[in-house]
């Protein structure tokens, strides 16, 4: 792609999630949601592949629903209560609305069908920005509405996680593996968001990053299905040997980042006397680990059939750079330790 | 100086016809319902290859309840099969064969059921006059494609080539006839046993489209048969496949996706008019770990800056 057209979608998508970050007017906050939207377009179809020209499409046509909704939400909130002020909502009409709206942009069940058909249809670069950068924006958002009784969160985020579970199960594309991780660490993240949101911040800021790390990892080895996996190990023997760690790092074990957020969720959960929603919510990480667990036998713990027997071929320095999965795959499994400094260093 | 030809009068007896069609005309039977008027169901013209239609609409179809009954069964039991292959693994395969797989041979013809997944056509459905036929071989171990090309245009004075036949093969369906992809991605290579006639055929992959106006899309490629006594084992690694849009190739190319195909066709067109036959004992797809390109084509820049 040209430099500079690249470079002026990159920062279109830089300034639409700063606009979001930084407004406290309904009409603002949609421009920005627009403007990562638009600015995004463009990525995802680069390569004029009649697949990702058609999860563009998707991509678009469910984006702009959300954000049409976003804004007949906005606008019925300022009939209501005459002010336009994301921190001042009180009217549970549009907050219900608005929280459709934005489960609908960051693809929360039962909103949720357009992710992995849209996420196959990318290369894995887009993919990641897709499933990392752009749900800042709309998060931004939820954190700022904080409905205080909704049980429509609850059940967002359990539908979240079942079908995140369920879904991944039986996929051998890593890209659809990655939508329906995304989708239930979204559940995770919406489910304690009326209860803590500095809870909801965390999760999402370890999700950015574990998931950066696992799109590196399948990057680096050019891979979109589990078989292609099979050969990391003659290529790069030492990632082969930290991604099942990241794997399950995504899939919350200790003593492994990802434990944090589950942890201090269920943990708060139990507080808020919410024990079987707790539990379900358990029960189905189980389900998600699941599937990572089976990207990690495919990968390091077995031995696909290849040609690569005997010595290890000639490893050659890869192209891509390797210092962000580098100091993202650090992230990913080092920072339980820091739970209690990364709690108060997030505390909304 | 001769005179001009003139135009000879009708004889008499024409003259009469017409009297009796005028006379028709302005006194005219009601017909018995029988079926309806051409005119109603298919317009006023009938192109060359398209059936007669003596029929009303509704007439053909089945209305029995036993009928319906097979069809509910039919589709539950799809259903239940589809639910029941989740617990088994991705589509229904446990995924230690997913890794393990280098082949998998996707259409054998070893009873006339497998015929069933077939559809043959010709120029016939636009009124050309080549034939075609599928049968099982003998020993039920092969199936055969035969008949005869003809390149005669139909006559229907904008149709100016004409001369092709083609096997393809049906979408599969899953329950409720929702259509349902092969998903080939841990393959690169189509592997084929055929025994052909020497003439070159082309291989047509369709895969799943979104918009309407993709949906001639298809990548073709070449098979070269030999004629003689002894099978042929074509691999044909899927990066040499290339887009065509209703035949004709296309500019902008990009690699065959194989993780939602729907059907695998073999067409011949190669304006050889006279008799010929493909005979096939298997369709499969392998993986060929030497074989690393991505995509055969390379896309020049259009509109270079100069």
């Amino acid at each position: 792609m040209n430099p500079y057209i690249l470079a002026t979608l990159l920062f279109g998508l830089g300034l639409g999630t700063t606009i979001t970050f930084a407004s406290s007017h309904w009409l603002l906050a949609w421009m920005g949601l627009e403007m990562n939207t638009l600015a995004i377009i463009p990525l995802m179809a680069q390569h004029h592949h009649p697949r990702a020209v058609e999860a563009t499409t998707k991509y678009f046509l469910t984006q702009a629903t959300a954000a049409a909704m976003l804004l007949f939400a906005s606008t019925t909130n300022a009939w209501l209560t005459g002010q336009w002020d994301i921190q001042q909502m009180t009217h549970p009409l549009p907050i219900a609305l608005i929280t459709l709206a934005l489960a609908l942009k960051i693809g929360l069940a039962p909103l949720h069908s357009w992710l992995p058909e849209v996420l196959q249809g990318l290369d894995l670069t887009t993919g990641l920005i897709l499933s990392t950068w752009q749900k800042l924006a709309p998060f931004a958002l939820l954190l700022q509405i904080q409905p205080a009784n909704s049980s429509i969160l609850i059940i967002l985020g359990l539908m979240s996680t079942l079908v995140g579970g369920w879904g991944g199960l039986n996929q051998t594309q890593l890209r659809k593996i990655l939508a329906y991780s995304s989708i239930a660490h979204l559940g995770w993240m919406i489910l304690v968001l009326q209860f803590s949101p500095s809870l909801t911040l965390l999760t999402l800021l370890t999700y950015i990053v574990m998931t950066f790390s696992t799109f590196l990892v399948f990057k680096l080895n050019k891979s979109t299905s589990i078989n292609m996996l099979a050969t990391s190990w003659a290529k790069a023997p030492a990632l082969t040997a930290l991604a099942p760690l990241v794997l399950l790092s995504l899939g919350g074990l200790p003593p492994l980042t990802g434990f944090m957020p589950k942890w201090l969720i269920l943990q708060e959960l139990a507080k808020q006397d919410l024990a079987p929603t707790a539990t379900v919510a358990a029960m189905s990480a189980l389900l998600s680990l699941y599937f990572y667990l089976r990207l990690s036998y495919a990968m390091t713990l077995t031995m696909s059939p290849n040609n690569l027997t005997g010595t290890t071929p000639w490893r050659l320095q890869s192209s891509q750079l390797t210092l962000p999965l580098a100091v993202s795959t650090l992230a990913t499994l080092l920072l339980l330790p820091l739970t209690p400094a990364t709690v108060a260093l997030i505390t909304l | 100086m001769s005179l001009p030809k003139i135009a000879r009068l009708p004889s008499v007896r024409l003259l009469s016809s017409i009297h009796q069609q005028q006379q028709q005309l302005l006194l005219p039977s009601v017909p018995p319902l029988t079926g309806p008027k051409r005119a109603v169901s298919q317009g006023e013209y009938r192109r060359p290859g398209q059936p007669k239609v003596d029929k009303f609409p509704w007439q053909p179809i089945n209305f029995g309840f036993s009928k319906g009954f097979e069809g509910v069964k039919k589709h539950l039991a799809l259903l239940k099969k589809e639910f029941s292959d989740r617990w088994v693994g991705p589509q229904g395969k446990p995924i230690l064969e997913h890794m393990l797989e280098q082949n998998q041979v996707l259409w054998e013809f070893r009873g006339p059921e497998s015929l069933e997944q077939w559809t043959v056509s010709s120029d016939q459905e636009i009124g050309g006059q080549s034939e075609v036929h599928l049968k099982l071989g003998k020993n039920h171990n092969t199936c055969l494609l035969y008949g005869t090309l003809s390149s005669t245009p139909p006559r229907d004075g904008e149709t100016r080539y004409s001369g092709y036949c083609t096997m393809r093969s049906k979408q599969p369906l899953a329950s409720f006839d929702r259509k349902k992809h092969y998903d080939w991605s841990s393959f690169n290579t189509l592997h084929l046993r055929v025994r052909g006639d020497g003439r070159p055929w082309m291989i047509n992959i369709a895969t799943e489209t979104y918009f309407s106006h993709q949906k001639d899309d298809i990548y073709n490629y070449f098979l070269y048969t030999r004629g003689g006594p002894y099978w042929q084992d074509v691999k044909i690694p899927f990066s040499k496949f290339f887009l065509t849009h209703r035949g004709r190739i296309q500019d902008d190319q990009h690699p065959l996706w194989l993780d939602k195909v729907n059907t695998i066709g073999f067409t011949l067109g190669d304006k050889a008019d006279g008799p010929f036959q493909l005979e096939i004992d298997f369709v499969g797809v392998c993986k060929d770990y030497a074989h690393t390109e991505e995509f055969a084509y390379e896309v020049y820049k259009r509109n270079p800056e100069i």
